[in-house]
């Protein structure tokens, strides 16, 4: 998981999409960009966690895919899992916390589409 | 019971350090109150009207003596508060219509502690609350049940694995719960949940779900529509991912009481079931897309042997006829699919304590008997109730005893009195009225057994908000708190059902006119029941009744009654 920050700032020739965006419309889109930004006006608004498993798992989109707008350093495991690459954290975010809280699960007991198929995710 | 491996106690572990990483970062001021409220409901601390409430997960309602010990420790050491009434010190819990286990007074900065004295003994507060699929319930006889064709408790398992912590179905537009059961007669409600499982076998013998979707109680009550007949176990939690994920990128998040499942599959109809179809049918040609395979149902189902030995001996003949004890063993005591076996229900509804409220102490001594007569096992009832799965019917007396000394042995199960409430307006923030005195009154105003027992099988449900915790809409009758004015009004319904048999095909209950006053209440219930005893046809429920006849004739002896509220029109 990518921090982006000032001196690593978000791809210029991003594609932005709004939380509302049927993603499966924009494969042709998705062709001239490198990677897309996905919004989260709210941290507990969660359509953009599918959004990131269909960009994914449905498009096979290998850019990145980064999280903007209202996110919380609590959200990171859960992105990193739905297929995000990068993050732009809130401003009121404490990176050693964002650090921790990748820590906490070293497995766990689902996977999500984006993990499918790899070494990532499932337990059993 | 599912034994927990090294892999789901590293997992609990886990989820409770997190959680104290949380709470620490909230208390030195780092995490807003605001920001930290989802984090905290979604290991189940709410807070409530005089500390938070901690509502404890028991999976599909299983729970061990050792497990209860604990939940007892967590009581008597830390469920407590040093000022105010005697029945505002704490020292209890309260069990849920979701068979999950509420505490209402532990001080927000001893949660993390208690998380960690859940964690040893497998237990947590991972989604009891929030917009995340909560807790899975099923049939308190899962496992037990004569009319059951396919043990629920092992495909529970699995969906509770698959459920918990989901990443992409963390924050959905709203809460989401799944009931499941196996069984020809439905004692999960499972109309009225957003998911509805019911296992079956196919005309091959091969075993499936019938799934429904979209039920749910609040401000608008829905029955579940059914989207498959027969989905194969092996799929199931590819339907439900198809389910779940059209859900969250198209259910209404602008308006908190039209966000639910329910609202969505009402509005769109076909276009939702063809989008669910469409997503379930991409995923099953993903070629990395995997099916529960054999050997991991094999893996869980072996968790949940039986763990008794075929009963050899027969029931000792009782010396005399003992009314009491007969009256028990018909109310309390159920079918068992092991010969020399029975289920017995220790009832949580008696006088004195608010309905599905156990103290410390009970649990302690609930515990006991589970270990004594039911090898360590109790389950926790949709009606708020405890049951010892395992008893052997040479031991009923000896229970019945042992139980009534406890106070556990009130024989009124599926009676007036055995009603489900939430905890209304004494403890819970989000309730217009208080539920706790209503229920108390009425258990005072039928304290009779004869009368109970003559007046038959009744489904009596009472919620202190539209939230409909209590479950109003589904009982035969339904009793809402509603506020006016500042003050505590009840809404009084007739005919509802929550599916089962008895009850005939899930519906709200009707309205019997405008709410009434706190006080007017029991004369209410009394009203509509002497109305039922004049009006009933031979062999006829209650619930047979008000469907027959409607809500007139109900409305019309509960107008009769009326004092404040007749003089306020």
């Amino acid at each position: 998981m990518r921090f982006i920050t000032d001196s690593e700032p978000a791809p210029a020739d991003a594609l932005a999409l709004d939380n509302t965006a049927d993603v499966l419309t924009q494969a042709d889109a998705l062709q001239a960009h490198h990677a897309v930004l996905l919004n989260f006006p709210k941290w507990t608004d969660g359509r953009a966690y599918s959004q990131a498993v269909l960009l994914r798992a449905r498009l096979k989109f290998k850019g990145d895919i980064v999280a903007t707008g209202d996110v919380m350093v609590d959200m990171l495991p859960l992105l990193q899992r739905c297929g995000f690459s990068a993050v732009q954290l809130r401003a009121d975010q404490n990176i050693e916390s964002a650090r921790r809280a990748l820590g906490f699960f070293a497995h766990f007991y689902q996977t999500v589409p984006p993990e499918r198929g790899t070494t990532a995710g499932a337990a059993a | 019971m599912y034994r927990y491996t090294d892999f789901d106690r590293q997992f609990v572990r886990a989820r409770a350090a997190q959680y104290r990483d949380q709470l620490m970062r909230h208390l030195s001021g780092e995490l807003g109150g605001e920001d930290f409220r989802p984090l905290r409901l979604q290991n189940g601390w709410y807070v409530q009207r005089h500390a938070p409430m901690l509502r404890v997960a028991v999976p599909y309602g299983e729970l061990s003596s050792r497990q209860l010990r604990q939940l007892a420790r967590i009581a008597r050491e830390h469920d407590l508060q040093d000022a105010g009434l005697a029945t505002e010190r704490g020292g209890f819990g309260h069990f849920t219509t979701r068979q999950n286990l509420q505490f209402n007074w532990i001080p927000l900065p001893r949660s993390a502690d208690v998380m960690e004295l859940l964690a040893d003994v497998d237990m947590h507060g991972i989604q009891t609350s929030g917009n995340c699929i909560r807790n899975i319930t099923t049939d308190a006889l899962a496992g037990i049940a004569p009319d059951e064709e396919v043990d629920p408790r092992p495909y529970c398992e699995i969906l509770r694995q698959w459920s918990t912590l989901h990443p992409e179905f963390a924050f959905l537009p709203r809460k989401f719960k799944l009931a499941v059961t196996g069984a020809r007669e439905d004692r999960a409600a499972t109309d009225w949940h957003d998911i509805g499982l019911k296992l079956r076998r196919n005309a091959a013998g091969e075993v499936g779900f019938r799934v429904a979707v979209g039920g749910g109680m609040g401000r608008t009550p829905v029955i579940a529509s059914v989207f498959s007949e027969f989905v194969p176990w092996q799929q199931i939690l590819v339907y439900i991912e198809a389910i779940v994920r059209v859900y969250n990128l198209h259910g209404r998040r602008d308006n908190m009481y039209k966000a639910r499942i329910k609202i969505l599959v009402k509005a769109e109809g076909q276009r939702f079931v063809d989008d669910v179809n469409r997503e379930f049918a991409a995923l099953v040609a993903d070629p990395s897309t995997t099916f529960v395979p054999q050997a991991e149902l094999d893996r869980v189902a072996a968790g949940f042997a039986v763990p008794v030995q075929p009963a050899v001996d027969s029931p000792k003949a009782s010396s005399e006829p003992l009314p009491a004890y007969e009256r028990w063993l018909q109310r309390n005591v159920h079918a068992h699919r092991l010969a020399g076996y029975r289920a017995v229900t220790l009832s949580l509804k008696r006088a004195g304590l608010p309905p599905g409220d156990v103290t410390a102490e009970q649990m302690d001594r609930a515990a006991e008997l589970a270990d004594r007569y039911s090898a360590c096992e109790l389950r926790v009832t949709h009606d708020q109730n405890l049951l010892l799965p395992w008893v052997r019917e040479a031991d009923l007396r000896a229970l019945w005893l042992a139980a009534r000394e406890e106070g556990f042995a009130t024989p009124n199960i599926g009676l007036l009195t055995d009603m489900i409430a939430c905890p209304g307006g004494d403890l819970c923030a989000l309730a217009n009225a208080r539920s706790i005195p209503i229920a108390a009154a009425i258990t005072e105003r039928f304290d009779d057994l004869d009368e109970l027992h003559d007046i038959g099988d009744i489904d009596l449900h009472i919620s202190g908000c539209i939230n409909s915790c209590g479950h109003h809409h589904s009982g035969h009758i339904g009793i809402l708190g509603v506020d006016k004015d500042g003050s505590e009004w009840y809404q009084v319904t007739v005919a509802g059902s929550d599916g089962s048999t008895i009850s005939g095909d899930s519906a709200p209950g009707k309205v019997i006119g405008p709410s009434f006053a706190a006080d007017e209440v029991p004369d209410v219930i009394d009203a509509v029941i002497q109305t039922y005893l004049r009006e009933r046809g031979p062999g006829e429920r209650f619930i047979d009744t008000s469907r027959r006849l409607g809500p007139a004739p109900f409305r019309k002896a509960a107008d009769a009654v009326r004092r404040s509220t007749a003089a306020a029109s």
